[in-house]
């Protein structure tokens, strides 16, 4: 502009103006980007609820319990009605591939040094229960020679840094104020990035719902008192449920009375699920 | 019912949900489309930040190749998601301990860098077009301009300035972008094979070579296209990039698969195992010998004897073409190589790449050839020729 | 500043401006109300409702069968893991019995590497012949009581207790008439559990609860041995009252615990061979009609008419026994 140069006042004026104007922007680009997700807005939508309502439902009130979930290892004996209990009572695809909750047999045999693992999606455990949809473990060491073998039931750790919510984009998986890590089938885009970063396989995704899944510690059943659907079905104890709040709970005196130990614990993610009686090779 | 889900085979002992891959070719070919952005971006910061006037010619095709391969980066990831309708979930609640959802800000960020960069480059361009052109074209050219002709001396300096800025700032933010790839890699506490604090600058990188070694093929190929010689100088400008980079590149690869083997943790036989068996050929000889090692010491060569005409031509053409493989093979390597290594450190899994279907070998082809279709329309619309006065001075 | 600066610039104000204002309307309901989390969510897992149920859902209508599960060693067992969800029952109909109880018992009681030893298990090929688990062994109160006897008598001090027996049951353990059974021979553990549990009122009967209740627990085993140490040569003789060969296909059915002629493997189930004709008649109806308790036997008598009774009775009877030295 011709005017401008004939004022080298208004100029200067100007020039500052400018140079201001240049950092604003550059400040409000990065106000604008801090805000857009640093600082957690109320959605308007939300009413408050009630003080002192419970919460998540009216009969439950889930600052009152710490849940928390015990293996005895010793006790297990192989029959897999955990994994159909689980299967029918939350609707995890009946096939060999995708599971909430699964044992594993270790088998040692003589003059072998690796341990022989196997788990339902083995094609031989498939062929012994005779479709995908029915489980059994095959009796395939009953001519061998073995030297140790035992059973080790798996499920979803629900630990207290969980690696799968750290992970998660959107928000869709999270941990509960009662300590169960829940997913959000709602919200949940499907990325899988969770499934990845669990270093216990404990998650899959359900291709016809389009989200990733999990073991919920059945949160529908105990928040109304009763067991989740494994811990109730397990005909010789080898699975122990309750409140670690509660001293008396099952899986308070489980911990209290045995020694305990949990898988990969180097992660620092610091699992809810103790183990009894696994052993060297269980990760 | 035909069944939706292929189950991968295994050997050895894989957790019963691992026999699902959850990360198909697709999440492999992303990565490689956001490399190739921050890669070509890196020539065109090199030339505007550090001055490399030698890379004058690629300068602006840079903008454009970095700009059509950004847009189409979401591509695979919406392909992928299971719910892609839900895919903003992540930019209005973002979860900010999350890589990818921070990632999301960061490639739109710098797509926004990016639109603006080009804007500013071409904006005499855009000015002079809108004026001369009419019709739809002239509108579009005309809406560009934002309303304002002026190209005088003092809007060119502040013009300049903001090209100046971005592209400083687009250095850091084009890295960010590639970094946070790989971070969402090494941040994992579940793979031996992807849990490293190196993986975000292997990625980067690989990155730019992969991004030059682009830029060099566009440039043979639409120098030949357009019937005009080769700027033999800018070539060896590229030629001299990528032979620098690769050797970090070779560092990096080789530091990070040394220091598996070196500290020897618990899973590391599975991984010698996987790496000498089924992985031997796309790892040592795909990445490493024939897209890495034999272009650099290809290049070397060419420098050493300082090759010229034709001959360099061919081989820095070569050479780009083997180390644009290379680096697809290093980002198949990693994701569905990290995969295929059961994370009980016991077993291995064999994953199936589909040619037809939603995340098939088909898709993976062609999102990768779409972003230069869309480079040709954009070379229409903002013709990148240094030979031509089209655009501002830069 | 240039226009298109300014206009740039207000541009990208503007937009970060409205995505700020925007989020929380875009923020779906109850999202950072607990965390960063859909507070809702929570709510609605919550709320959904169990498919499995407990066994006391199906304590109200199953009482009885409830009452013997729950005191017998398959209280863990809930009933749902054989008979299927019980969450449409029972407006959607009955809940199936299991059909083939080999391939279901097997699951947990097949021997299998790496069960624990405090598992009862079985080589099932090799068990009972093979035939269907429900044939010995109660589901709702598997363990066969019987196993659990043990014999360790003195048949000297037996043989004068016995004198007391010999108006029934005959000086050389041979009754005299049809009606009371021959003792002669007989397992000693089944005669140490029956006697036991005349004693104890588990069994009933006008005779010998009284005479039982005078006996002592030594009493009892020395009785058993000398019985058991008797020859029961000389035992048949009656008419047959039913069809010997009819009686033989329907034998089939009791061969896993009383063996092939009725000389069984397990000695506290009685052996039946050369037995008296009415006394075996007559006990299969108290059998059947749960007067003579025991819930293997009522489950087996179930389907018996009186001609089959008689018919394995007349059998069974005719049998010879073999002087076998008792296990």
């Amino acid at each position: 502009m011709n005017k401008e140069d004939s004022n080298p006042t208004l100029e200067a004026r100007r020039g500052f103006l400018a140079k201001l104007a240049g950092a604003a922007t550059c400040a409000g680009a990065a106000a604008g980007a801090a805000a857009l997700g640093a600082i957690p807005t109320v959605s308007a939508k939300t009413e408050a609820p009630p003080a002192g309502a419970s919460f998540p439902t009216k009969d439950y009130d889930w600052t009152k319990h710490q849940w928390g979930f015990g293996v005895d290892a010793t006790k297990c004996i192989g029959c897999l009605r955990c994994v159909e209990a689980c299967k029918t009572e939350n609707e995890v695809p009946r096939n060999a591939h995708q599971f909430r909750t699964w044992v594993e047999r270790y088998v040692h045999l003589e003059g072998e040094d690796e341990v022989r693992i196997d788990s339902q999606q083995d094609p031989v455990n498939i062929e012994a229960s005779g479709s995908e949809k029915e489980f059994r473990f095959a009796n395939r060491y009953k001519d061998a020679k073995v030297e140790k073998a035992f059973f080790v039931p798996k499920l979803c750790n629900h630990c207290t840094h969980p690696a799968c919510v750290q992970v998660c984009p959107t928000g869709a998986t999270y941990r509960t104020e009662d300590g169960v890590v829940l997913i959000d089938h709602g919200y949940c885009i499907g990325c899988r990035y969770c499934v990845q970063a669990c270093p216990y396989g404990a998650r899959y995704f359900n291709e016809e719902q389009g989200v990733s899944d999990k073991c919920t510690w059945c949160y529908h059943r105990i928040t109304k008192g009763l067991q989740p659907a494994c811990v109730e079905v397990c005909p010789v104890g080898a699975r122990v449920f309750g409140d670690q709040k509660d001293k008396q709970s099952p899986i308070s005196l489980f911990i209290r009375n045995n020694r305990v130990q949990v898988l990969r614990p180097e992660t620092g993610n610091a699992p809810n699920v103790f183990y009894v009686g696994i052993d060297k090779e269980v990760n | 019912m035909e069944p939706i889900i292929q189950f991968a085979p295994y050997t050895g002992w894989v957790y019963p949900n691992e026999t699902v891959f959850e990360w198909s070719v697709l999440i492999a070919v992303y990565p490689y489309l956001t490399g190739l952005v921050a890669g070509a971006f890196t020539v065109s910061s090199l030339y505007q930040v550090f001055g490399f006037e030698r890379l004058k010619p690629v300068a602006h095709m840079a903008l454009l190749t970095s700009l059509s391969f950004m847009i189409f980066v979401p591509t695979p990831l919406l392909l992928h998601l299971g719910h892609p309708e839900r895919a903003f979930n992540s930019t209005i609640t973002p979860h900010l301990t999350s890589a990818m959802a921070m990632f999301g800000f960061f490639a739109s960020f710098y797509v926004a860098l990016l639109i603006l960069e080009g804007w500013f480059a071409y904006r005499p361009f855009i000015v002079d077009q809108a004026q001369k052109q009419s019709g739809l074209l002239g509108k579009f050219y005309g809406l560009l301009t934002l309303g304002s002709y002026d190209v005088s001396e003092h809007a060119m300096r502040y013009d300049r300035k903001w090209i100046f800025a971005l592209a400083v700032i687009g250095i850091p933010a084009a890295h960010g972008l590639h970094g946070y790839v790989g971070f969402m890699y090494g941040s994992l506490k579940s793979r031996e094979w992807w849990s490293s604090d190196l993986m975000p600058v292997i990625f980067l990188f690989s990155a730019i070579i992969s991004g030059v070694s682009l830029l060099a093929v566009l440039y043979v190929v639409s120098c030949k296209l357009r019937k005009i010689p080769v700027d033999l100088a800018c070539l060896k400008g590229l030629a001299y990039t990528i032979w620098a980079f690769i050797m970090v590149a070779l560092v990096l690869e080789g530091l990070e698969f040394a220091n598996i083997v070196y500290k020897g943790r618990e899973g590391v036989d599975m991984i010698m195992q996987y790496v000498t068996g089924p992985l031997l050929i796309p790892y040592f000889i795909l990445q490493f010998a024939v897209g890495a090692i034999t272009p650099f010491l290809w290049l070397s060569y060419m420098i050493w004897r300082g090759t010229s005409g034709r001959a360099l031509v061919v081989g820095v053409t070569v050479c780009a073409c083997l180390v644009l493989f290379s680096v697809f093979m290093m980002r198949w390597n990693v994701v569905i190589g990290g995969q295929e290594i059961s994370k009980t450190g016991k077993g291995l899994l064999s994953y199936h790449l589909p040619f037809f279907g939603k995340e098939g070998a088909l898709v993976a082809i062609l999102l990768t050839m779409a972003p230069l279709g869309l480079l040709y329309i954009l070379t229409r619309l903002f013709p990148p020729w240094s030979d031509e006065a089209t655009h501002a001075h830069s | 500043m240039p226009k298109h600066i300014f206009r740039l610039v207000s541009l990208i104000l503007g937009f970060l401006a409205v995505a700020i204002v925007a989020k929380p309307f875009l923020t779906v309901d109850s999202f950072y109300r607990f965390g960063h989390y859909r507070a809702n969510s929570v709510t609605e897992i919550a709320s959904q409702e169990p498919v499995l149920q407990t066994a006391n859902y199906c304590k109200d209508c199953h009482t009885e069968r409830h009452a013997q599960w729950s005191a017998s060693s398959h209280k863990s067992v809930t009933c749902e893991i054989c008979h299927g969800v019980a969450l449409n029952h029972p407006e959607k109909g009955k809940l199936p019995i299991p059909k083939d109880a080999v391939k279901l018992c097997a699951l947990c009681h097949e021997a299998m590497t790496g069960r624990p030893r405090t598992q009862p298990q079985i080589q099932v090929a090799q068990h009972a012949g093979g035939q269907q688990c429900t044939v010995c062994h109660n589901p709702h109160s598997p363990k066969i009581a019987a196993a659990l006897v043990r014999v360790s008598g003195n048949a000297a001090a037996g043989k004068q207790k016995a004198a007391d027996c010999a108006a029934c049951h005959g000086t050389a353990g041979i009754s005299p008439n049809d009606t009371w059974p021959n003792l002669a021979g007989q397992n000693a553990a089944y005669l140490v559990r029956i006697l036991s549990a005349y004693k104890s009122g588990d069994q009933k009967d006008v005779a010998m609860t009284p005479l039982a209740q005078d006996l002592n627990d030594a009493d009892i085993q020395n009785l058993a041995s000398y019985y058991a140490g008797l020859s029961c040569k000389g035992a048949a003789g009656e008419k047959a009252a039913g069809d010997i060969a009819a009686g033989k296909v329907l034998s089939k059915n009791c061969v896993a615990c009383h063996g092939e002629t009725g000389i069984g493997s397990n000695p506290a189930w009685p052996k039946l061979a050369a037995q008296k004709q009415g006394y075996l008649a007559n006990a299969l109806k108290a059998f059947k009609a749960g007067l003579r308790k025991d819930p293997m036997m009522a489950s087996v008598s179930r389907g018996l008419s009186d001609t089959d009774i008689a018919d394995l009775a007349a059998y069974y009877a005719a049998q010879n026994c073999q002087t076998t030295k008792n296990p």
